[in-house]
């Protein structure tokens, strides 16, 4: 309980201070102002200027948080996130070829594929004669996997004019830089209904927590589960990157330190903590994007790779101490 | 005149093309019970697995009451029938209660709320295996036999005429082997629940069971009460050894001493 007022507490400060710090600064008072009335610099940084992308920031980094809970507690590794496994690149790939080809569908849709189309070929590469894929093959295959996307967005992005592929180039990155309420209502929008569809799914989750003979004997479905809890989790990724790009290592690291904040051991709980953690981390680094070097907007994922790098290279060290890896 | 529910019919099971258990057709008598025995290899899990529908026969059936257990509705089979694997998955730092709690899913409504009978079941097995006052400590600071007492009674709370258990006594010394076992017939005995085990120790099994399965690399070598497939030929035949038999000066049941 006082884990997850704390979380409460860290998200509204969070969101606070990215609204308020930047080039310039903008009191509570008067964004409190700007809340009620129209006018006035208030409304003017709330609504226009810092609200769409700390909106964005927010749904980006809870659907992250939340696919990286459901491949960690799916198959027992912490290293398993859809970054990690090359989804979130096969998403990024799918929209930046969707985009330069001038294809006029919308960017989730293309990112959905491609998120799908990375998991599918993950799951085939890594399926071994018995027809199962242990948990770390998936993701070393995904690794690769996903160094294949992002070879192939650059390729793509050499064919584009110089000021497209600049363009390109920041959002591959993973970027928040120019995101209006129509972002911020999308990934809100589409995360709500995957939220829901999760939920559904939760108790499925915390059976196969106990290994699959277990979940069965009580009654899950156990590849259909599993098949659907995967889908979900991609297309949470997917639907995140559809508004910021392949940003690095939030899927990663918000579900073990959601859990560490909040203490949650349910798969409920920590789904919700990982939402929560994704959405601070993701908010905090686009201000620390924004407010480094002054003058200067730096993409937000160069921020959650300076955080997140650092994190992946303790886990890995870790997991070859305990023998995991 | 005891009632025959669970049934193998022509049942061959194996992974790959190796068949482990080759064309066996046999009965489980209804609230006995029943402890499957043979050598390392034989298929005793495998038979168990493919009782619970966790393996799906390359040819022949299970059936309950007449009815393919894969033609059953997955929860209502559950609500049926629980397995205990031999190496189920502790999430970190789940409580004892949190564990025995999602024994219940079978019986829950999708997005119903705890009701009383459901923590009622969870806190009569918790008191069962004796683990009344430790339902809040974590799983993963109990001993060896209070842990593997917890997951019993995982499948206790999920309330089932039938319960199987594959090696519920692998890892513990034997005065806990004989609390699990205890604990077991104490089950049997008061509510009429059908117990499956696959067990090692042929003497613990002769004591406590009603009805034994006996296997060996050929397959079936005998089946029925203990005094008869506990014989000196059988087990020549199962597992290779020499052995005599005589009555348990404890229980009368039947002893196994290798020459």
């Amino acid at each position: 309980m006082k884990g997850t007022l704390l979380v409460i507490a860290l998200l509204l400060l969070a969101i606070l201070l990215s609204l308020s710090v930047g080039q310039v600064m903008i009191g509570p008072a008067a964004l409190w102002d700007g809340l009620w009335h129209g006018s006035g610099p208030g409304a003017l940084f709330l609504r226009v200027l810092r609200g769409p992308g700390v909106g964005t920031a927010l749904g980006a980094g809870a659907v992250l948080g939340m696919s990286g809970a459901i491949f960690q507690i799916l198959l027992r590794n912490p290293l398993a996130s859809p970054d990690v496994m090359g989804f979130t690149s096969g998403a990024g790939l799918a929209a930046i070829w969707g985009v330069s080809a001038g294809i006029a569908l919308p960017i989730p849709l293309f990112s959905a594929i491609g998120g799908l189309v990375a998991a599918g070929a993950v799951i085939l590469l890594a399926t071994d004669r018995n027809g199962s894929q242990p948990p770390l093959t998936l993701i070393l295959v995904g690794l690769g996997v996903g160094f294949f996307a992002a070879a192939a967005s650059s390729f793509i992005m050499t064919r584009l004019p110089h000021q497209e592929a600049t363009e390109a180039q920041r959002w591959l990155t993973g970027s928040l830089a120019a995101r209006n309420w129509g972002h911020a209502l999308q990934v809100l929008g589409l995360g709500a209904a995957l939220t829901f569809a999760l939920a559904l799914q939760v108790r499925s989750l915390a059976l196969l927590e106990l290994g699959d003979d277990l979940a069965a004997g009580l009654g899950t479905r156990i590849s259909r589960s599993r098949g659907l809890l995967a889908l979900t989790g991609v297309l949470l990724a997917a639907t995140g990157v559809a508004v910021a790009g392949p940003l690095p290592f939030i899927a990663l690291m918000a579900a073990p330190l959601g859990a560490r904040l909040t203490g949650a051991r349910h798969p409920a709980g920590r789904l919700a903590s990982a939402a929560a953690a994704g959405a601070i981390i993701t908010v905090l680094a686009d201000l620390a994007a924004r407010a480094a070097i002054p003058g200067l907007q730096l993409p937000v994922g160069v921020m959650t790779g300076i955080l997140g790098a650092p994190y992946l290279i303790w886990l890995l060290v870790r997991e070859m101490e305990t023998g995991d890896l | 005149m005891t009632q025959i529910v669970l049934k193998t019919e022509g049942l061959t099971l194996g992974y790959g093309d190796r068949a482990v258990i080759d064309d066996l057709s046999m009965a489980f008598p209804d609230r006995q019970v029943t402890s499957i025995l043979g050598p390392n290899g034989c298929g005793k899990s495998t038979l168990l697995r493919a009782l619970a529908r966790l393996l799906r026969p390359s040819r022949g059936t299970v059936t309950l009451d007449g009815e393919d257990v894969f033609s059953l509705d997955t929860r209502a089979l559950a609500r049926r029938l629980a397995i205990l694997p031999q190496a189920p998955n502790a999430p970190d730092g789940i409580t004892v209660m949190e564990l025995i709690k999602r024994g219940r899913t079978p019986w829950r409504g999708l997005l119903a709320a705890w009701s009383a009978q459901d923590l009622e079941k969870c806190t009569a097995a918790l008191r069962h295996v004796g683990l009344g006052d430790q339902m809040d400590r974590p799983l993963n600071t109990l001993s060896g036999g209070q842990r593997q007492r917890a997951w019993i009674a995982l499948v206790l709370a999920q309330d089932t005429p039938y319960l199987l258990l594959d090696e519920p006594t692998t890892w513990l010394d034997l005065r806990h082997q004989l609390e699990v076992l205890t604990l077991l017939r104490e089950r049997n005995r008061r509510d009429g629940t059908t117990v499956i085990t696959v067990l090692h120790d042929l003497n613990l099994a002769a004591r406590y069971s009603d009805h034994l399965v006996l296997l060996g690399p050929a397959g079936l070598v005998a089946t029925g009460a203990p005094d008869d497939v506990l014989s000196e030929d059988n087990l020549r035949h199962a597992f290779g050894l020499e052995a005599m038999v005589t009555p348990d000066p404890v229980t009368g049941t039947p002893m196994i001493v290798p020459r």
